[in-house]
Formats: C-alpha cells, sequence, structure tokens
C-alpha cells in the first residue's frame, strides 16, 4: 500500500494517526496543531496578559514536563511576554520525588526558568512518609492532595506570581466531569471544566492543557524527546475515579471525540439558578488565611488531626468529632499565616 | 525504589478495599407496613408484594400527573384536564411493558366505577385521557437480521382495552407520503439547495439506508435510530392531537441514556432528556400564549422507577414482555459501554442510578436555548463549529470565525451532538461525509423534517440562523525512548 501523504498539509509523508481526530499526519504538522490548540485555549480565554509571572506546576511528569516547553515555545513564538518560573512540591515521599525533582532541575536549565520548591515538611512540619506512618496507607491521599493545593498556592505567593498553570489536560476534565456527575458532586460539577479558577484572594490557576488528550502529550514528548516521569496509579481497583478513568478509556476506543465531547458537555450546561443559590459561599481559613467553606480550610483541619494524633477529620463528621474533643492546645503547629503578595512586591523584593 | 505506602493494594487487601454494604439497611420487615417479611430490597429499604404495588403506583402519577394539564401549577390540585390525546411510545421492552400495564390500571381499568377509593378528582372517577394510542416504531425493514415483530406487539396491546396501535417504520422519516400525512402539508421540493439532500433516493428504505451506510461509527447508528425514533413519535403524536407522550424509560435507563448522552457531547440538552415539550417546525407560537396549539409533552412517568422495580413488577403483574428489539451493530459502542458501566456500578453503588438523574436534574443549558438543531430539534447552542475547529484542528483552511456564518452548509443547521454523529470517526471508520458542498459524494439523506426546514429557511431567504484524588498511590518510573514509544505506538504509521 502506498505511504499516504498528510491529511494537513498533503505534501510530507504521514506517520502517525492523531488520537484526537484520527487523521493521519506528519510529524510537522502534529507539532503545529498541538501547540495551535494550546495557543487557541489560551487566547480564547484571555489567560494572560503581557508581564504576567506565571508559575508552572511542574512535577517532573510527563503533563507538566511537556508544559513547560510548550510554554516557552508559544511566549516566544506568540510574544505573549510572560515571566515564566518553576513550581514544584515535595511531598517528602522517599524515592518518589527524588528522580522527578532532578527532570525539574534539568528544565529549569534548559529553559532557563526560576525554579521554586516548597516542601510539605517546611510548610506543615510533616513530610507524607511522616503522615502514612501516623494514619495507615487509607485515605493518605486525601492529606497530600489538600497539601499539594496550599502548598502549590503559597509556593506561587513566595514566587510573587500572577498565576499557576498545572498540566491537567482533557481526560483529567472529562474523568472527573463524570466522577462529579456519579457521585453528585454539583459544587465540584460546576466548577469543573472553567478553564481558570480563582478563590477569593488566591492566585489564578488555569489549565492550558484543556482540550490536550493525554495520549497527544506522550505523543509530543515522544517526538521532542522530552524526558519525563511517567506516574501511574495502581491502587484501588474498586475506588470511584479508577472506574470513571476505566470507562473514560473504553469511550475513547469507542469513538476518540469522547473526551473532548464530555468536556463540551460539561460547558454547556450550568446549575441552575434555585441550586446556585444555595451553595455555600467561600471564606477566609480563621487560623492560617486561605480560602475554605468553612471556620477552618482543609489543610489546616488535616494538620489538627495529625498533631493531635486522629485520623479521622477527613469527612465534616470527622472534622465535628475533632472539635468535640474540645479546643486546640496552644503548642500545636499551624500552618503561617496566607498573606498573598502582588506582583509588585515581589517585584521590590527581588 | 517505591515508598513505604506505595506497596501492591492486592497483597493489602484487606486494608485498601472498600468494606461491602449489607444489601438491606435494619430488619427483614417491610419499611413500610413495618409488618410483613420483605420480598425485595430497593435501595437497601426492605418492602413486602402488598406495599410494593402502591409504592410503584405512587413514583408513577407523581411524576405524570403534575404534568398533565397544559399549566404545569406544580403538584396536582383539581382536574387533570390534559389538552389532547396521550400517546405511549412502546419498545416490547421492560420499561415500557410496565408503563403500559400502570397507564392501563391508573387511567382505563374500572374507570367510572362508584365503589373505588379516593376524592371526586380522582382519574378513575372521570377518565382522564379521551384517546390512548400506542405508537411502535419497527426497524426491521433496515436490518435484514432482525424479524417484524408487528404482530406479537400487537397481541401485547391487544390484552389492555381501550389502545389503539399506531405502527410506524422507521423508513417513513425519509417517506414524502408519511410526512404529507402528520405534517398535513406538502413535502418539500429540494432541488435548489446548495448542498444535495436527496442523495438520489426515493424509496424510503433506500434512503435509510444510505443514510446509515455513511454514518462513521456502530454509536452514530445507535443515536440515529434513536433520534429518528424519538421524532417518528413526536410527529405522530402531532398528527392524532395527542398532547403528551410518555416513555417507559427506568431510572435506571434514564441514567444510562444521559451518560450516554453527555459523552457525546449533548450537554445542552440533559433537561430534555428528562422531559421535553416540543412542537412541530411549522406551529408559529406566540410568546405568552398559554393556550394549546398542537405542542406535545414529552414525560418518563418511570423515571424514578428503577430497573430491578420494573422487573418486579413484571414478575408480580405476570406482564409479558416481548422484548427490545436488539439492533444488530458490529462494535460496542458508547450506549452498550455506559449500559455495561452502570449497571456494574450499581451493582456495588446501588444509589449510582438515583445520583446521576438527580444530578442532572439539577442542571440548566448554560446560555441562549431558542435555535433548534435541523435533525433532533432539540436546542442548539450558537458557535459550535468554531468551537470544534478551535479545540481540535482538522484543516489549515478553515476559517473558524466564518464557519458559523456560513450558511450554506449543512453544519450551520446542526448541534454538537449531530454533527458528531454524522463525522466523529473512530480508528476504523471508512465512512467519509462531506456535509459542505454538493459536488462530492456521497451525499446524505436526511428526514423529512430537516429536509423541510432546510428547504423552508434556504428556499426563502438565506437566513442569518444559528450560528488529586483520595486513595491514589504511586509508582515512579523513568521513561525511556522505548517506552514513551510504546504509550503512543499504536498510532505511529511506520517504523517512526
Amino acid at each position: 500500500m502506498a505511504p499516504k501523504s498528510c491529511a494537513l498539509c498533503q505534501n510530507s509523508k504521514a506517520i502517525l494517526r492523531r488520537p484526537k481526530t484520527g487523521q493521519h499526519i506528519c510529524k510537522h504538522c502534529f507539532f503545529t496543531v498541538f501547540e495551535t490548540e494550546v495557543h487557541n485555549t489560551i487566547i480564547q480565554a484571555h489567560l494572560f496578559k503581557p508581564g504576567d509571572r506565571v508559575a508552572i506546576g511542574a512535577s517532573g511528569g510527563k503533563d507538566s514536563t511537556v508544559l513547560a516547553y510548550v510554554m516557552k515555545t508559544l511566549n516566544d513564538r506568540y510574544q505573549y511576554g510572560l515571566n515564566l518560573f518553576l513550581l514544584s512540591v515535595d511531598e517528602g515521599i522517599t524515592g518518589y520525588r527524588d528522580d522527578s525533582l532532578e527532570t525539574v532541575k534539568r528544565n529549569q536549565e534548559q529553559y532557563d526558568m526560576p525554579l521554586k520548591i516548597v516542601s510539605y515538611e517546611e510548610l506543615y512540619g510533616w513530610t507524607m512518609d511522616r503522615v502514612v506512618s501516623a494514619i495507615g496507607k487509607k485515605n493518605n491521599c486525601t492529606f497530600c492532595g489538600v497539601f499539594r493545593r496550599q502548598a502549590l498556592d503559597r509556593g506561587a505567593s513566595g514566587l510573587g506570581v500572577d498565576q499557576i498553570v498545572t498540566g491537567h489536560n482533557a481526560d483529567d476534565i472529562a474523568e472527573t466531569v463524570l466522577m462529579n456527575i456519579m457521585r453528585g458532586d454539583i459544587g465540584r460539577l460546576g466548577r469543573c471544566t472553567a478553564i481558570c479558577t480563582q478563590g477569593e484572594d488566591m492566585i489564578r490557576r488555569s489549565k492550558p492543557f484543556k482540550y490536550a488528550y493525554e495520549k497527544e502529550i506522550v505523543m509530543y514528548a515522544y517526538f521532542k524527546k522530552l524526558d519525563y516521569f511517567s506516574t501511574e496509579c495502581i491502587y484501588s481497583p474498586d475506588a470511584y475515579r479508577g472506574h470513571a478513568r476505566a470507562f473514560l478509556k473504553d469511550l475513547e476506543a469507542a469513538r476518540p471525540s469522547a473526551i473532548i465531547d464530555i468536556i463540551h458537555s460539561g460547558e454547556a450546561f450550568e446549575l441552575k439558578e434555585e441550586v446556585r443559590a444555595t451553595q455555600k459561599s467561600q471564606q477566609t481559613c480563621k487560623r492560617c488565611g486561605y480560602m475554605s467553606s468553612n471556620d477552618l480550610c482543609k489543610a489546616c483541619s488535616l494538620l489538627e488531626s495529625l498533631e493531635r494524633g486522629m485520623s479521622t477529620a477527613i469527612t465534616d463528621k470527622g472534622r465535628r468529632k475533632l472539635e468535640a474533643q474540645g479546643l486546640t492546645p496552644d503548642n500545636m503547629r499551624t500552618i503561617p499565616y496566607f498573606h498573598p503578595s502582588s506582583s509588585v512586591d515581589a517585584e521590590a523584593e527581588s | 525504589m517505591m515508598a513505604e505506602f506505595c506497596g501492591n493494594p492486592a497483597v493489602e487487601a484487606g486494608e485498601v478495599l472498600m468494606p461491602r454494604k449489607r444489601k438491606f439497611d435494619r430488619s427483614r420487615i417491610c419499611v413500610k407496613c413495618k409488618i410483613n417479611p420483605g420480598n425485595l430490597v430497593i435501595r437497601h429499604s426492605v418492602y413486602c408484594k402488598g406495599c410494593f404495588t402502591p409504592l410503584i403506583f405512587t413514583k408513577f402519577h407523581q411524576a405524570l400527573e403534575p404534568y398533565i394539564n397544559h399549566v404545569s401549577v406544580g403538584p396536582r390540585r383539581g382536574a387533570l384536564k390534559p389538552s389532547g390525546a396521550l400517546l405511549i411510545g412502546f419498545s416490547g421492552g421492560l420499561g415500557s411493558s410496565v408503563l403500559l400495564d400502570l397507564v392501563y390500571q391508573r387511567y382505563c381499568a374500572n374507570v367510572g366505577s362508584d365503589n373505588l377509593k379516593g376524592g371526586r378528582e380522582h382519574p378513575r372517577k372521570n377518565k382522564v385521557w379521551q384517546k390512548i394510542y400506542v405508537c411502535y416504531v419497527e426497524v426491521s425493514d433496515i436490518f435484514p437480521e432482525t424479524s417484524d415483530r408487528t404482530a406479537q406487539i400487537r397481541e401485547a396491546i391487544a390484552r389492555y382495552d381501550g389502545f389503539e396501535l399506531i405502527p410506524v417504520r422507521i423508513q417513513d422519516a425519509f417517506d414524502r407520503t408519511w410526512w404529507e400525512r402528520v405534517s398535513g402539508g406538502a413535502a418539500p421540493d429540494l432541488a435548489g439547495l446548495p448542498f444535495d439532500l436527496g442523495g438520489g433516493d426515493s424509496e424510503p428504505v433506500a434512503a435509510l439506508q444510505t443514510h446509515i451506510r455513511a454514518l462513521p461509527t456502530p454509536t452514530a447508528i445507535l443515536s440515529t435510530l434513536s433520534t429518528l425514533t424519538r421524532l417518528l413519535l413526536l410527529y405522530t403524536a402531532y398528527s392524532v392531537s395527542a398532547s403528551h407522550i410518555v416513555l417507559g424509560t427506568s431510572l435506571t435507563s434514564l441514567s444510562i441514556s444521559l451518560i450516554s448522552s453527555i459523552s457525546q457531547g449533548g450537554g445542552f440538552v440533559v433537561p430534555q432528556a428528562i422531559q421535553e415539550e416540543w412542537f412541530p417546525q411549522f406551529v408559529q407560537r406566540t410568546i405568552g400564549d398559554t393556550s394549546w396549539n398542537g405542542e406535545v409533552r414529552l414525560v418518563r412517568p418511570l423515571r424514578d422507577v428503577g430497573m430491578k422495580e420494573c422487573t418486579a413488577w413484571v414478575w408480580w403483574h405476570q406482564l409479558l414482555v416481548v422484548g427490545k428489539q436488539r439492533i444488530p451493530v458490529p462494535k460496542q459502542t458508547i450506549g452498550d459501554l455506559t449500559k455495561n458501566f452502570i449497571i456494574g456500578l450499581e451493582r456495588d453503588y446501588p444509589s449510582t442510578v438515583s445520583t446521576i438523574a438527580k444530578t442532572v436534574g439539577k442542571l440548566a443549558p448554560r446560555g441562549d436555548s431558542r435555535v433548534r438543531c435541523v435533525l433532533c430539534e432539540l436546542p442548539t447552542q450558537q458557535f459550535v463549529q468554531r468551537w470544534k475547529s478551535r479545540t481540535s484542528i482538522r484543516s489549515f483552511t478553515d476559517d473558524a470565525s466564518s464557519m458559523d456564518t456560513a450558511t450554506s452548509s449543512l453544519p450551520h443547521y446542526l448541534c454538537y451532538s449531530c454533527h458528531t454523529t454524522l463525522t466523529s470517526k473512530s480508528a476504523r471508520s471508512t465512512a467519509t461525509l462531506n456535509l459542505h458542498s454538493s459536488n462530492s459524494a456521497p451525499a446524505l439523506n436526511l428526514p423529512m423534517w430537516a429536509a423541510t426546514r432546510l428547504a423552508l429557511e434556504l428556499g426563502s431567504e438565506q437566513s442569518v440562523g444559528p450560528g488529586a484524588p483520595a486513595n491514589e498511590i504511586w509508582e515512579t518510573k523513568k521513561l525511556d525512548d522505548g517506552g514513551m514509544k510504546s504509550l503512543v505506538g499504536e498510532f505511529l504509521l511506520e517504523n517512526e
């Protein structure tokens, strides 16, 4: 069979079938469409303005490694005028972060971007290794997820950036849409397809890879010869996210557009007004100043439960149980108060 | 090296697996009468056979009767006075068999008897529906592997007095005679349109087969048949002056269809997947006019009744279920995958289907929804083509900004889902449709309602129309060139 020519440029020989569209295209056109789609996403959502200081959440995994590369490329090509930084979180997991942080450090040199690493130990006084030794393997990712979110914000605040970009891809978002519907989480369902999220006084977060398929990110890394560390979840075959992920992969196999179709669906609906009115409004944590739905933010609740030798403050019920135990001891370690700083302040400091 | 807590969960299954819940909450005694031993567990609650029947009746009429009067006033107050007849969409499947029985028991059996309980306005005291039709859509002409089941359906319906069967064939959607009959007007002349709609097939069966052959995936075939069936029911209801259509969609089927619809890009119309107010394209409606002008309200009265309850109803009431026609499609479809997934999930998490339906019930379309798709006649958003071309570039020559205003191309008149149905290919798709011009084959046959609307739109003036989570642990490994290649290998065409 004669080799097919590229469905986009019609000139070169097609060497790959594009996961998103099924088209047979050449390598050069693949780079072009991948980068242009990310650029379209950025422009359409008005993500940046010239002079913005932007931190790239970098874990050393595929998404953030490709994101750092693409952000650098687009910033140069389209003259966004951004000051880019790399921001990593060290959870304190022996053997896990050591290697991937090396990738991030290499990216720092390759792309000439300043790097900041925020560690759980420095911020919370607990590494994940210690958390697990205290609470066991069950639910440890609740602690890790909550701590990471706040750690990123605090790291970004330290860098004085206007925005954090993360490597969340189309598969992650489609999976979240399905999962939130299936477990009835209307609060998250209402905001999970937003390209930009921002709590009150918090640093803007956005997802330039919102429409980029995971397979295409891997393909981009492969052709660009970017090295990264794969981080595969191998836990909880019975857990909800695992179900949703496997289901999404099946849908993608039946019709590759399913991922982007789910995102389109998620963007096409919103909560009814009467439902929105019942949602809890955001406030500020009384202890650390971070955004929160309750008096205490999730990170402070979890940290208190660790400090007091309990591991039950994960659910609302657990939090109430914690409160019923009595007042917080004076000498207990708490998270430093959060003062989001502006880029002007940061520049003045530097 | 892996972290201490990143071990193999299978080894420590006792700690990481979710504990399986008991099938019922408290005791084996019926939660309703608190006397009899239970016969059925419905989402952790135990019911006896005697309490089960009124429970289902209550769920049925609570989901239907508030919507019978043309101007709904919430929970039913006073008499039920529908504007027109009732049409039951009957597939022969489990849900529609239960629905048929419930409609008969509630509105036909013993009507007019004075010896029954209930107030003056109870449906049994006065006949609510002057006429009840049952409409069955037969698909066997399109799929030679299937047999015509109209006679079996006729037999199943004949068991109930007072129902009139209207058999419809799926290819009627492409039949000029059928269209002239239901619409009361002449079928359109498609000759002058800027793109080819006829496909050259004058025979309805051939026209539909051409349409189906042009579809790129098995998912698209089932989705198209479902759309055609829905529109055939709606236009048939209109033609017999029915103000309501009821479908036997159970809670389980509803959840499956909601997830399936969302997975096919139908997020904008999820409210319609639960309940729909439809009117034919040729009916002129005035804003604020509350009188009935032939609109059809599509209701799913079994939307709170799960598949398990339907099965129990059939068993305890000794109903005969003809069975739903299985469409022979070669590969797994999104609908099949969703069904398997939801039913599997329901086994471990019995509240799943109810949660899905409740969650989706809290959603509304984002933005304006006045414009309707020519194919499915559901509301559509503006600028869907622009969105598609921006997020998935398929050509370097398309000008995204002009795509939504190019009124001479069919995509301009399609909703996101229908456009995806017609164009989204799988890895093995061979069919290719050209929706933009008339000079390249294959042309697309369109159902009569779509062709008529396009003829009207394009025939008059060139109108500007629509335009990290819990419970995860991680294993980390550096990916070398070979590792990366293995991940993308299936997409590489040669020894790249």
